[in-house]
């Protein structure tokens, strides 16, 4: 695999697509003052703009470079991560608004790039572990809690539920009311499955990186916390994409959001007690 | 001479699939009267039928116990059977009876509103008012019923006015409201469907447009009122024709039709959820008989309350109200004690009053065979002699008459000495004659 350092088109393409992050969370701000199709469409356009941009440059390196894994790369780690999470941000944003999540989210995500701009071509590639690592903890465990509040949320959904079908007004729910509890759940479910894509994402590529580097067996990508993560990815992704299987709402996406937190809780125990689970 | 007897249902004997099936709405309780009194010979009657209830206020001869009553309580089963075309069967073990004082503490009782589902409800007092001019409007309320439920009503005013039982009573309405609010977070996007127009569905919807809605739809079978119900509460007059469609877009539907029958059935529903992307909704059904069928609230993201359902949670602010319950129980028993004092001279009056005229007479008579026999006797004198034989008849009768009108306060019922004194004076045979 040759070092390369990124070419200068590649910095400024970069830096383009962190540029357009930038309009894109400008444009939607905007939007908060003055209700604007235009705005709408400028932020959504840039957004998306700024992905492909990124990804582009991101694709020409890796080519160049001879290699995909972007742990062995200063400029590919840091670029991928703030790609991974403009993207994540942009979809939920798409299919399931959270207001303000662009606002926070792209600037960090425009900051790794510029990140990835300034440290891309220094040496060593030491900045690829370290945000990497960084980025899959910070994902991976504010994923983690975002979706057990989901699920917790989707229990008190249920016991509220329960409660108004015994028609037991008299006794008081005290859970709050089914719609804001759904909204909280679909909210939390919608910041936490991203952070928790991107988690799975850079844990299984790290995992990867650790492996070819003879750190690690390939058979833990196929143990407990791994199976367990992807299986908790895979329910929260059916819970929150309900709205395309309009039954699957109410009772049956707080069960099923039920159903991930316990699958939940069983990665964080295969983390911190089976083999090969802590890292 | 009669005494008073009911027989009725109400919602701790019978649940609300029975209720439903015998209720009568204003003008089957008129029309009910009126075979009532063509079938039992102008016997007296008031048929009270609410959500809640529905209880036959009648006239029962003294005579009549034991086989007797039972046999009259037959024939009254018998002609709501036949009127509302339900076997008796499914009704009469949800029956109770009650006569004479108990009765009349009944109605005390309903009409104070402490019988009632909700407590403190006003509404009821109105019905009983209501059931009562239908009596009377027909000529089906007599010396026994008049009395009687003119003293309810004076009853419910004065717990109303004189107790804090009406304050502070959660209503249906504001139930319904809680209910919606512990479905929905927002109500600036919801739009709320009326279909009906009864009092009480206008209440609920009343409670729900002061959450203010984005959309208000009343639906009527008369679309001129629909429209006048529209213009009143800000919203749009729809086709009853189109329910469905209009069900798709509502999220709060609130039902009081006098329909016989659901107008919202499980078939029709699911494909309204399916069209509303299962979006949950609240419906509300308070009519009797109901018109959302009880097995569409089995449904996902569906809650189905009917009229049962909120009165019971309104009731439960019963146990908060105790002293409001202890003054108003005070009132009705002192109304009690009042009209059976007052029932007991009603009865005793006409056996008192030909006591008197009797002996009286008899005194009289004798008086006028005496005079002839008296030589020089001034009109001074006359009179006083005629004062003397009033005086001495009326001082013979005061203590039997006073026994009499304390009758049932020392000792038994007084149908038994009106019964004796009746024997005793031989008063039959002069009633016969006088015939």
């Amino acid at each position: 695999m040759a070092e390369n350092v990124p070419s200068s088109v590649e910095i400024v393409g970069l830096v383009t697509a962190a540029g357009l992050m930038a309009a894109s969370v400008g444009a939607s701000i905007g939007r908060s003052w003055k209700v604007s199709a235009l705005l709408k469409t400028v932020a959504a356009v840039c957004g998306w703009f700024s992905i492909i941009v990124g990804g582009a440059v991101l694709v020409s390196h890796s080519a160049g470079r001879g290699g995909w894994l972007p742990l062995d790369d200063n400029f590919d780690s840091l670029g991928a991560s703030g790609l991974m999470l403009a993207t994540c941000a942009l979809y939920i944003q798409a299919v399931r608004p959270v207001g303000g999540l662009d606002w926070v989210v792209l600037p960090v995500a425009a900051l790794l790039l510029i990140g990835a701009a300034v440290f891309g071509r220094t040496l060593p590639h030491e900045y690829g572990e370290t945000a990497w690592s960084w980025t899959h903890r910070l994902t991976a465990y504010g994923g983690a809690l975002a979706l057990v509040i989901a699920g917790a949320v989707g229990a008190l959904y249920l016991l509220a539920a329960h409660r108004l079908r015994a028609k037991g007004l008299a006794s008081g729910s005290g859970f709050g009311n089914l719609e804001r509890l759904e909204t909280i759940a679909q909210h939390a479910m919608a910041l936490g499955w991203p952070l928790f894509t991107i988690g799975l994402v850079t844990g299984i590529l790290w995992g990867i990186h650790l492996t070819s580097q003879g750190q690690s067996e390939s058979r833990e990508f196929f143990g407990p916390k791994v199976m367990l993560a992807v299986g908790v990815w895979i329910v929260y992704a059916l819970a929150l994409h309900t709205p395309i299987n309009p039954s699957f709402r109410g009772r049956k996406a707080a069960v099923l959001s039920l159903i991930g937190l316990v699958l939940m809780a069983g990665t964080l125990v295969a983390v911190q007690f089976m083999p090969g689970g802590t890292r | 001479m009669q005494r008073i007897f009911l027989l009725g249902l109400n919602h701790t004997t019978a649940p609300l699939e029975v209720r439903e099936k015998v209720a009568l709405n204003s003008e089957q309780a008129l029309a009910a009267v009126s075979a009532f009194i063509g079938k039992f010979n102008n016997c007296e009657i008031v048929v009270l039928s609410t959500c809640n209830r529905l209880e036959f206020y009648t006239a029962l001869p003294d005579e009549a116990h034991g086989d007797g009553q039972q046999q009259w309580v037959e024939q009254v089963v018998g002609f709501l059977a036949d009127f509302r075309q339900v076997p008796a069967e499914v009704f009469a073990p949800c029956l109770y009876q009650k006569t004479g004082e108990a009765a009349a503490e009944h109605l005390f009782t309903v009409a104070s509103s402490l019988d009632s589902m909700v407590l403190g409800e006003t509404q009821i007092l109105g019905q009983v008012r209501q059931a009562y001019d239908a009596s009377r409007q027909v000529g089906a309320a007599g010396p026994v019923l008049h009395p009687l439920f003119q003293r309810a009503m004076a009853v419910g005013k004065q717990v109303h006015s004189q107790t804090s039982l009406a304050e502070g009573r959660v209503s249906v309405a504001s139930v319904a409201v809680d209910y919606a609010k512990r479905i929905f977070d927002t109500f600036s996007d919801k739009t709320v469907l009326s279909i009906g127009a009864g009092k009480m569905s206008l209440l609920v919807l009343r409670n729900l447009v002061d959450l203010k809605p984005k959309r208000l739809l009343i639906c009527n079978r008369d679309h001129g009122k629909a429209a006048t119900l529209a213009e009143q509460f800000d919203g749009e007059a729809v086709d009853l024709e189109k329910l469905a469609d209009h069900l798709v877009s509502a999220d709060i539907v609130v039902s009081g039709t006098g329909s016989e029958q659901a107008l919202i059935t499980r078939a029709m529903f699911e494909g309204v959820m399916r069209r509303r992307r299962y979006k949950p909704v609240f419906l509300i059904d308070i009519a009797l008989p109901r018109d959302v069928e009880p097995s569409v609230g089995e449904a996902d993201n569906v809650y189905l309350y009917n009229l049962d359902d909120l009165q019971k949670t309104a009731e439960a602010s019963r146990e908060q109200r105790g002293e409001a319950t202890e003054a108003a129980g005070l009132i009705v028993a002192e109304h009690v004690r009042q009209f059976t004092a007052a029932e007991r001279v009603r009865r005793l009056g006409p056996t008192i009053d030909r006591l008197y005229r009797r002996y009286h007479a008899w005194a009289q008579e004798e008086l006028e065979r005496a005079m002839p026999k008296l030589t020089n006797i001034s009109a001074n004198e006359k009179e006083q002699l005629q004062e003397l034989v009033r005086r001495l008849v009326n001082k013979v009768l005061h203590d039997p008459v006073r026994t009499l009108r304390q009758s049932d306060a020392l000792h038994g019922p007084t149908a038994q000495y009106i019964h004796a004194m009746e024997m005793l004076f031989q008063l039959k045979e002069e009633e016969g004659q006088k015939d």
